[in-house]
């Protein structure tokens, strides 16, 4: 069974064909057709660019199959980081592009997405020193050297392996 | 800067006591800054060590606030010296952040004995914990734990077990201030009565789970008021609650629409009457556990009524319900495939031809205990074996089963519908079967000494066909008691007698696996590829039973409790 073909609009302009299935992976344009109705009409997504956008419609279409998001609540709860193989490779872009998608996933409410992003980023996080997280990330510190050690201090007990 | 999100989940943003953090906006906003602070804790909640979150705080002023909520959900007080690091921070005044605030989770019960009054008194001023866990901190008395839980209105669930110098002061605090209180566990507070528990019952609706096991002086009085007034209750354990009559399990199972397990095992005044007056109509589709465990008033009449109101019973508990008869057991029968665990020990009156129609009914059960059902002989037993699902079988002093019986759990009857090419029995308990070694009349092919034809006609070809076996005992039965054998034992717990010592044989775990080559030790075997498979279920299962267990301890389901009802320590 053939899905129609929708258009979405991205913020720079451009329009994108996208089949309905793979494109209601999204909530919120799950929501907005069905307020829709069958109109036709482009969609627009004014917080996505073309490049981010085309993206997040690679990833839907890979995932166009998987279950309904039953399972989805069960799996942020349960603090895991793996991620499967299609998406870590899916995953390795550059920072900008990175952060873009996640903040995409979240503005187009696509939770398994969204979750795969915040884990890429996690596990990015983990075993690092503050120092080397800071460099990857390029996050200045705006700390003085007598608040890291209080912070130290205070939070002693999670230096416990 | 953000402000602290009450409402959107119990996870919100820090605020510094004092400092403020600053945008500079002179300086280049990395990729990374874009995130707005909701997807930032979405990242961090993703961690999963304590040290990992740390790193983050110390990155920078806005990690900091970002990550602080989340390291602080639940801190870590599993040793002594991390206590005192977390109660420390949480005294004190001057803190960077308000840490006592950001606890949701405070969890005790690894110092057990070691935490006093004194030691949780700097977590008074924690007052939005959602979980309390002081589990086994006995030296705690009515002044810490009511210290704790005044002004606390987000308790959710307390979990005070064997805290027995508590009184009905405690309750009487968490029924003044825990509205929302979801879960309570005060297992073995003896001193605790109907008094206090009658004010937690009208003032805590939301209870969902509730465990009284052990309070003797509870009566029907209180229980009668939860059924009145909590109807959220999903599960109730009133184990050794002496008092409690069967009036009261009328009223528990009548008014409360979600109730998904009963527990009253020890309850020993409950008679037929608690069922048989259920009223005509009506089914209790939601209850799935009933535990009536040594309820030896609870007869055949009320088995076939429970199976009638309670169509969906998945686990079904009825040892030492002495005077049940195969009646019952045919009338359990029409639970059919919802069915998964049924425990008949001690029902002695149980034949062959009942456990028969039984196992062709309900052919989905994983868990069943025949231990002390004397009349079984290998006609029924043997046909256990064809159940696909099973994983667990008791068979405790079941004294006229033979060899014959296990033979057919290493080689299941083929043609069985569903039957899985590899067994799943996980625990098999066979001590005091004594028959097992002595019977050689039924091995036609071998004529060894006795304790060959053991090895080799029942026991290794059982321990070698069920690759996920991980408990195996033979306490009891004289041909497995021989030193070669017994090496691979576990050692006698720490009570038993010498006389219980010498009978003691009990495999688990490497024991089965080094029990098993050693009995293999002559013979050259293809390995079959069980190790890791056998080592990631067991991870399933545990993490499995976990969850279930997840919100108090010993909700859920733990088959371990049933495993030893035979005869004294298995």
């Amino acid at each position: 069974m053939a899905s129609p073909i929708i258009t979405l609009t991205s913020s720079d302009g451009v329009d994108i064909s996208v089949d309905r299935t793979v494109a209601e992976r999204s909530v919120l344009i799950k929501n907005m057709l069905e307020d829709l109705g069958d109109s036709g009409e482009a969609i627009p997504i004014p917080n996505v660019n073309e490049a981010v956008l085309k993206k997040v419609i690679e990833w839907c279409d890979h995932h166009k199959n998987d279950p309904p998001t039953a399972g989805d609540d069960d799996d942020t709860r349960r603090k895991t980081t793996d991620i499967d193989e299609w998406d870590q490779k899916f995953m390795q872009v550059d920072q900008e592009m990175l952060f873009e998608v996640i903040l995409a996933a979240n503005y187009l409410d696509i939770k398994a997405l969204l979750d795969v992003g915040c884990k890429t980023v996690a596990n990015m996080i983990k075993g690092k020193s503050p120092e080397e997280i800071r460099k990857t990330f390029n996050i200045q510190n705006d700390f003085t050297p007598e608040e890291e050690d209080q912070i130290r201090r205070e939070n002693e007990w999670a230096e416990d392996r | 800067m953000a402000q602290a999100n009450d409402s959107q989940s119990s996870i919100g943003v820090a605020n510094f006591r004092d400092l403020h953090v600053q945008t500079n906006r002179s300086v280049l906003i990395p990729p990374i800054g874009r995130l707005p602070p909701e997807i930032l804790i979405a990242i961090f909640s993703k961690l999963v060590s304590p040290v990992d979150m740390l790193n983050c705080m110390l990155v920078s002023r806005n990690w900091a606030a970002n990550c602080v909520g989340i390291l602080w959900h639940r801190p870590s007080c599993n040793n002594w010296d991390n206590l005192k690091s977390v109660a420390s921070s949480v005294g004190k005044p001057d803190g960077l952040f308000a840490y006592g605030e950001l606890i949701r989770r405070l969890n005790l019960s690894a110092l057990t004995e070691d935490v006093s009054d004194g030691t949780v008194s700097p977590f008074s001023q924690c007052k939005r914990v959602e979980r309390l866990t002081l589990t086994n901190c006995s030296r705690l008395t009515d002044k810490g734990v009511s210290d704790l839980v005044e002004g606390n209105r987000h308790l959710q669930a307390l979990d005070v077990s064997d805290l027995r110098s508590l009184t009905d002061h405690t309750l009487y605090t968490v029924s003044k201030n825990c509205p929302r209180l979801q879960g309570l566990n005060i297992t073995g507070c003896v001193k605790v009565t109907d008094e206090s528990l009658l004010a937690v019952s009208r003032n805590c609706h939301q209870i969902k789970r509730l465990k009284l096991n052990g309070i003797a002086s509870v009566t029907d009085k209180s229980i009668l008021s939860f059924a009145e007034n909590c109807p959220a209750i999903l599960e109730i354990d009133l184990h050794d609650c002496k008092l409690v009559t069967s009036p009261s399990i009328t009223a528990l199972i009548t008014t409360l629409r979600h109730l998904r397990e009963l527990r009253l095992a020890h309850c020993i005044e409950i008679n037929d009457s608690a069922f048989l007056n259920l009223p005509e109509q009506m089914t209790f589709d939601s209850l799935r556990i009933l535990d009536l465990t040594a309820c030896e008033n609870v007869k055949d009449d009320a088995v076939e009524r429970i199976v009638s109101s309670a169509p969906r019973l998945r686990n079904l508990v009825l040892a030492k319900c002495r005077f049940i008869t195969d009646r019952s057991v045919q009338a359990i029968c029409k639970l059919g495939k919802n069915l998964h665990y049924v425990h008949l020990g001690h029902c002695s009156n149980i034949t062959d031809s009942a456990v028969i129609q039984l196992i062709r009914a309900c052919n989905r059960i994983r868990y069943i205990d025949l231990a002390c059902c004397n009349r079984l002989t290998d006609e029924s037993v043997k046909q256990l074996a064809g159940l696909p699902k099973l994983r667990r079988i008791g068979l405790v002093k079941c004294q006229s089963i033979t060899n014959e019986s296990i033979k057919a759990f290493a080689y299941p009857p083929r043609g069985t519908p569903n039957h899985p090419m590899v067994s799943n029995l996980e625990r098999v308990h066979l001590s005091y079967c004594t028959l097992l070694s002595m019977d050689v009349s039924t091995i036609p092919c071998h004529v060894f000494i006795t304790r060959v034809n053991m090895e080799f006609q029942s026991i290794r070809p059982l321990i070698n066909n069920c690759p996920r076996l991980t408990h195996l005992s033979l306490t009891g039965v004289p041909e497995f008691l021989h030193d070669d054998l017994t090496a691979f034992c576990r050692e006698a717990p720490p009570e038993f007698t010498q006389q219980q010592r010498e009978v003691f044989c009990v495999f688990s775990g490497e024991g089965v696996t080094r029990l098993r080559d050693y009995l293999n030790r002559d013979i050259t075997i293809i390995p079959e590829e069980t190790e890791a498979t056998m080592y990631d279920d067991d991870e399933e299962l545990d993490e499995d039973e976990g969850q279930m267990n997840g919100m108090m301890h010993a909700t859920g389901i733990n088959d371990e409790d049933y495993i030893d009802v035979g005869p004294a320590h298995d």
